[in-house]
């Protein structure tokens, strides 16, 4: 029998490269569980959230776990994106263990292709395809939005002075980050 | 030709010399000259030919208002028409031709025009080209296409990119003159995020064409200080050559960036950048511009206005001219005369309509109380003849006609200016778009000083409203300049006199157009073409609406103004579509099996943003029906493998998710089993069938739902909907999942000995153990999570089997390892297609929007004992009738004939037409299992005529066949092949 086993493979083949001193990298692996809120069991859903990972995001702000390995996104009212470094196939039962079963968890890692911009040009390519005000006083790190970059839908996450994460459908991953890269190259 | 007008270097650099040409004649300028100031250096007064008349044109302004010298820059595929060459930056190497003339610019065939002028008066071609119609298309149009107009294009693709973008701000700043650098200043100064945008490459504005002083500078100079302080501030982007275009809602404004304008090549990066500005406050520092007075013969070259002619003295060193004559109504017309002679410049006489002046110049001879009533001269004016009779020989006739504030960023949402009669112009009034202010000239503020303290109040008081400290430094010091006007804008001649330049547009066809009935201004507007196309009647509208105030015996505000609509400048298609050109005018999506699809001789077909393989050419193949019919018979004969990917997947999840299910779906899900799956139909409101698919109850509070691939967003917003406000108390969630798994079907005999080798041995996945319709979590390949469905599309004993889609290219690429000794054979849309027709299932060509659950045959499926989303409007009677369309089959009489989707049906005989319609074809394929063409359709009472002959008429091919009326189920109408 010839050899039946599955490799993963990241979306976009753990892109990476430097444009003129500022960066873009696809973060893989990453592993990102939507954790819905029951109606009604909201305050033994939010104590789990808190004592799994020390605290709540809110509509703007993201949060970042004590050991900086987790961060959780708020992208709906009922609705939280809980990020982490992964590579099992265990991401969904890992969170929904943390979270004592309070929530209605969905793997959602190869959902989304998560891409990394960093570096002096960042906001000013983001700029071309992002209608967010990124700027350092209006979008501080560790601010979340979602929006549209050239008709996708898109996440973006301030995650350091000049570096932000971009999360859009993996499907569309080629055009997602052919946006970014001619931004990037236009404003180089 | 050298430089033979050039009479210092003014603000140009003098040391880097740019050779360029004109017509193909060598040139040189300077850096720092626009093309105007150029040609003007050189001499070249002869720049274009005008709209209609082809009368030989020059260059009248010095600005973005230009509606004279219009040129073709560039050559080749880079060929740009219609460019104002007083706002195109010279660069070492530029191309310029001149445009709109038969021949050579300077013995233009179509100047015959002018002799014709009686015949070609506002509206000729109404009036004239009426007969016959039928050489309306044919002939007429295309002789008045390529008689008038302006430039041509080149037809060739655009060789540059575009870019758009997106900027915020506390407070726009509109334009860079005094007004708006003072304002900059103030709000900068206050700590406020600024974008100060200049249309201009040197920011200052008339600042830097005046011989003023500020703060004890010369005003060029206090110009570059304030830009050098404004560059150095974090918190201020100073943006030239950029142009402000629209004032759109909520504070946005659009602003075009010229990039690379100025550049011989543009090194692949964008040429313009098309901004979106989201703005808190803006404040309208867009200046004024000045205006003619209509005479006889007032647009031949030579004769400009006075603040250009004044413009190309101090900023670029050129005289306009030899000999020079100023024509004037008000002061600024002798600021003209002032610096003209300070230059050393000869001046003619000085003509002050008014009678009365307290302006004068020692040396210049004055004469008050006339104006020009005539020139002289073809390629350029060599004189002018006074309303006294007396004849002034001349080479440059600088006309000061009054200043008209740059209002038409305050009308963007129906404002409406007023008229002032101190400045003789019109300024902004009524409502101003949403947190927009209005200072300097914009405003009606015309002299320095004030505008200067103008700008900086606004700024200051913007600070404040938006919570910042203003800075209490002092408004720049200035002398407010002489600027009384006395209001005149013609001389009545039986000769034409022209308002509105680039449209050909004179006095004669303003009074014309009156006496023809036109009284409204928007009349006047299209019936004469005045103030249209690029130039927008920025120097003319104002002189328009007086001449026909005149005509009508109103005052000038009860004419009242056109409506201003953006862009008020010219904005390039191109810098409007940006990036969206070719494969990037949408997003592309890919299955996570693309790349073995690719390898394996796919050919794609875009569905929505998808890319799906069609069919797999193999070689040998030379026609698409070989791989086709091939694919379906190794699927029906042993098994097949297609990615079903793009198939919408929603995760529904929650302790109401059943009953939330029974809702949205027609048919009954409350009580459907863990670990079953079932087929649903979804209706709109009006009870239109509008979505299927199949939904899958993984646990008891945990759904997944596929719907189709064209209306995953639909059918999930949808949803969204119903959860949010149809019933917001049930507890139910829900997410997309389409991305995240790759799905493939296993279809046929072989199906599940192909699957035993790769779901792992902990399911057991025999009939008895995985029964038809069942579904589950399982692991394949040794441990890799997935989801494993037993549906059929294609009839055959079938699978779907779902793993995350980071492993769907070694999924695929396992299935068919583990297919191999069964011949295993990917299949693309095409054989799905068939083999989905020859079991008679629905798709898109019939859930087509206008069919209901009982033309589909599905009737009994939308449940009585419920209320479900559309189940009360699908009940409406004429829905329900028993002679409605019902979903048959059909085949052709004769088996050698291919049948055609989008055939009617008739009775045979009948005449084709409206009334004896009985249905239509909405699908066909060939069978290879059954050797000949199939067809789905819907026929009125279908399902009670099978065995009856038809027409089936497609009137777009030309083609008709007989058909026979057949069961739906072409292909083991009993199923028993998928419950095996």
């Amino acid at each position: 029998m010839t050899d039946l086993t599955l490799t993963a493979a990241a979306t976009l083949g753990g892109f990476a490269h430097d444009f003129s001193g500022t960066t873009l990298t696809e973060i893989t692996p990453l592993a990102i569980v939507a954790a819905a809120i029951p109606q009604g069991d909201e305050k033994s859903a939010h104590a789990a959230i808190k004592a799994a990972y020390g605290g709540l995001p809110t509509p703007t702000e993201t949060h970042v776990s004590k050991d900086g390995k987790t961060r959780l996104v708020q992208v709906a009212p009922d609705q939280i994106f809980v990020v982490f470094g992964s590579d099992t196939n265990q991401a969904n039962s890992e969170v929904n263990k943390a979270l004592k079963g309070t929530c209605y968890t969905t793997d959602q890692t190869d959902v989304w292709v998560t891409l990394e911009i960093s570096g002096p040009n960042a906001r000013a390519a983001m700029a071309r395809i992002c209608q967010i005000d990124l700027h350092r006083d209006a979008f501080p790190i560790n601010t979340a939005a979602r929006s549209t970059m050239e008709h996708m839908g898109a996440m973006v996450i301030r995650t350091g002075e000049d570096q932000f994460q971009l999360m859009s459908a993996s499907s569309s991953a080629g055009t997602f980050l052919h946006a970014v890269e001619t931004s990037l190259k236009n404003v180089s | 030709m050298s430089q033979t007008y050039r009479i210092n270097s003014g603000l140009t650099d003098d040391s880097q010399k740019f050779n360029f040409t004109f017509n193909g004649k060598q040139m040189q300028g300077h850096a720092g000259d626009t093309l105007a100031s150029a040609l003007l250096a050189n001499g070249q007064h002869l720049v274009g030919r005008s709209f209609k008349y082809h009368r030989p044109r020059g260059i009248f302004s010095s600005g973005s208002e230009e509606p004279n010298a219009l040129v073709q820059l560039r050559s080749g595929a880079a060929q740009e028409p219609n460019t104002r060459a007083t706002v195109a930056e010279l660069f070492d190497g530029l191309t310029a031709t001149s445009q709109n003339h038969r021949g050579s610019l300077e013995n233009d065939l179509l100047a015959v025009n002018d002799l014709f002028s009686n015949f070609l008066s506002a509206g000729f071609y109404y009036k004239t080209f009426m007969w016959p119609a039928a050489f309306w298309e044919k002939i007429y149009e295309p002789i008045i296409r390529s008689a008038a107009g302006l430039g041509s294009l080149s037809k060739l693709e655009d060789p540059d990119s575009y870019d758009h973008g997106f900027l915020h701000c506390d407070v726009l700043i509109i334009g860079a003159g005094p007004a708006g650098l003072s304002a900059a200043l103030a709000a900068g100064r206050a700590g406020l995020r600024v974008i100060l945008a200049d249309e201009d490459f040197r920011p200052g504005g008339r600042l830097n064409a005046e011989t003023h002083e500020v703060d004890g500078m010369a005003a060029a100079d206090w110009a570059s200080a304030a830009v050098n302080e404004l560059a150095a501030m974090d918190n201020v982007n100073l943006m030239t050559r950029t142009t402000v275009y629209g004032a759109f809602d909520h504070g946005v404004y659009g602003a075009l960036e010229r990039k690379t304008d100025h550049l011989l090549s543009s090194d692949g990066k964008p040429r313009q950048v098309l901004w979106r500005i989201y703005s808190k406050r803006a404040i309208l520092c867009a200046g004024s511009t000045e205006r003619s007075i209509a005479f006889a013969n007032n647009d031949r070259p030579g004769v400009m206005l006075a603040g250009a002619v004044r413009a190309y003295a101090n900023r670029w060193g050129v005289a306009a001219g030899k000999r020079v004559t100023v024509l004037t109504n008000n002061d600024d017309g002798w600021n003209t005369a002032r610096d003209l002679q300070a230059a050393g410049i000869d001046l003619a006489a000085v003509i002050d309509t008014r009678a009365e002046t307290t302006q004068g110049l020692t040396g210049v001879r004055t004469i008050a109380g006339q104006c020009v009533a005539d020139t002289a001269g073809r390629k350029l004016i060599k004189s002018v003849t006074l309303t006294g009779g007396e004849t002034v020989e001349t080479d440059c006739l600088a006309i000061a006609g009054g200043w008209s504030p740059n209002v038409h960023l305050t009308c963007h949402q129906r404002g409406r200016p007023t008229w002032n009669d101190g400045i003789a112009g019109f300024v902004p009034g009524g409502d101003l778009p949403v947190g927009q202010h209005v200072a300097g000239a914009a405003n009606g503020t015309m002299t320095l000083a004030a505008a200067l303290a103008d700008g900086r109040a606004v700024a200051n008081a913007v600070a404040k409203e938006l919570g910042a400290t203003a800075s209490r430094k002092a408004a720049p010091k200035a002398v407010d300049e002489a600027a009384d006007i006395t209001a005149f804008w013609q001389v009545s001649s039986k000769k034409r006199a022209w308002i509105d330049l680039q449209n050909d547009v004179t006095t004669k066809d303003v009074k014309q157009s009156n006496a023809e009935g036109f009284r409204s201004v928007e009349h006047l507007k299209r019936y004469t073409t005045l103030g249209m196309a690029t130039d927008q009647g920025k120097t003319s509208n104002v002189l328009g609406l007086a001449v026909m105030a005149d005509a009508s015996g109103k005052s000038i505000p009860e004419t009242g103004t056109t409506i201003f609509r953006p862009p008020y400048s010219p904005v390039p298609i191109g810098a409007l579509a940006g990036r969206a050109r070719g494969k990037d005018f949408r997003p592309t999506r890919l299955t996570p099996s693309h790349k073995y699809a690719q390898e394996n001789g796919a050919e794609f077909v875009e569905t929505g943003m998808w890319m799906r393989a069609q069919w797999f050419t193999k070689p040998g193949e030379t026609h698409w029906r070989q791989s086709v019919d091939r694919e379906v018979l190794a699927t029906r004969n042993s098994v097949g493998i297609c990615d079903v990917t793009t198939l919408g997947k929603i995760d529904v999840q929650g302790r109401d998710a059943a009953e939330f299910l029974n809702k949205i779906y027609a048919n009954a899900f409350a009580k459907l089993p863990v670990g079953k799956v079932r087929y649903g139909i979804m209706l709109r409101e009006d009870g239109i069938c509008y979505d299927d698919g199949t939904t899958a109850r993984l646990a008891e509070n945990h759904f997944v739902m596929t719907t189709t691939t064209a209306n995953a967003v639909v059918v999930f917003r949808d949803m969204e909907f119903a959860r949010q406000c149809l019933y917001p108390d049930m507890d139910v969630h829900l997410i997309s999942v389409t991305d995240g798994w790759a799905q493939f079907a296993v279809a046929g005999q072989n199906a599940r000995k192909l699957l035993q080798k790769i779901v792992d041995p902990s399911t057991d996945i025999s009939n008895e153990g995985f029964p038809f319709m069942a579904c589950g979590e399982v692991t394949v390949c040794g441990g890799t999570p997935a989801r494993l469905f037993r549906i059929s599309f294609s009839g055959e004993l079938a699978y779907e089997v779902a793993v995350p889609a980071r492993y769907g290219d070694s999924m695929i690429r396992a299935l068919m390892n583990a297919g191999e000794e069964f011949d295993a054979t990917p299949y693309g849309t095409e054989a799905l297609g068939v083999m989905r027709i020859e079991k008679g299932h629905a798709a898109g060509n019939e859930l087509n929007g206008q069919t209901t659950a009982q033309n589909l045959g599905m009737g009994r499926m939308v449940s009585k004992k419920k209320d479900s989303i559309g189940s009360t409007l699908s009940e409406r009677a004429a829905m329900n009738t028993d002679d409605g369309l019902r979903l048959v089959g059909f085949k052709p009489v004769d088996p050698s004939v291919t049948l055609s989707a989008g055939s009617h049906f008739f009775t045979k005989g009948a005449t084709p037409n409206m009334d004896t319609d009985q249905g239509w074809m909405t699908s066909v394929a060939y069978s290879p299992m059954l050797g000949h063409s199939i067809g789905l359709g819907f026929l009125n009472s279908g399902s009670d005529r099978m065995g009856e002959q038809l027409l089936a008429y497609d009137a777009l091919r030309g083609n008709d066949c007989e058909v026979e009326v057949v069961s739906a189920h072409f292909f083991d109408p009993e199923g028993k092949r998928l419950r095996d």
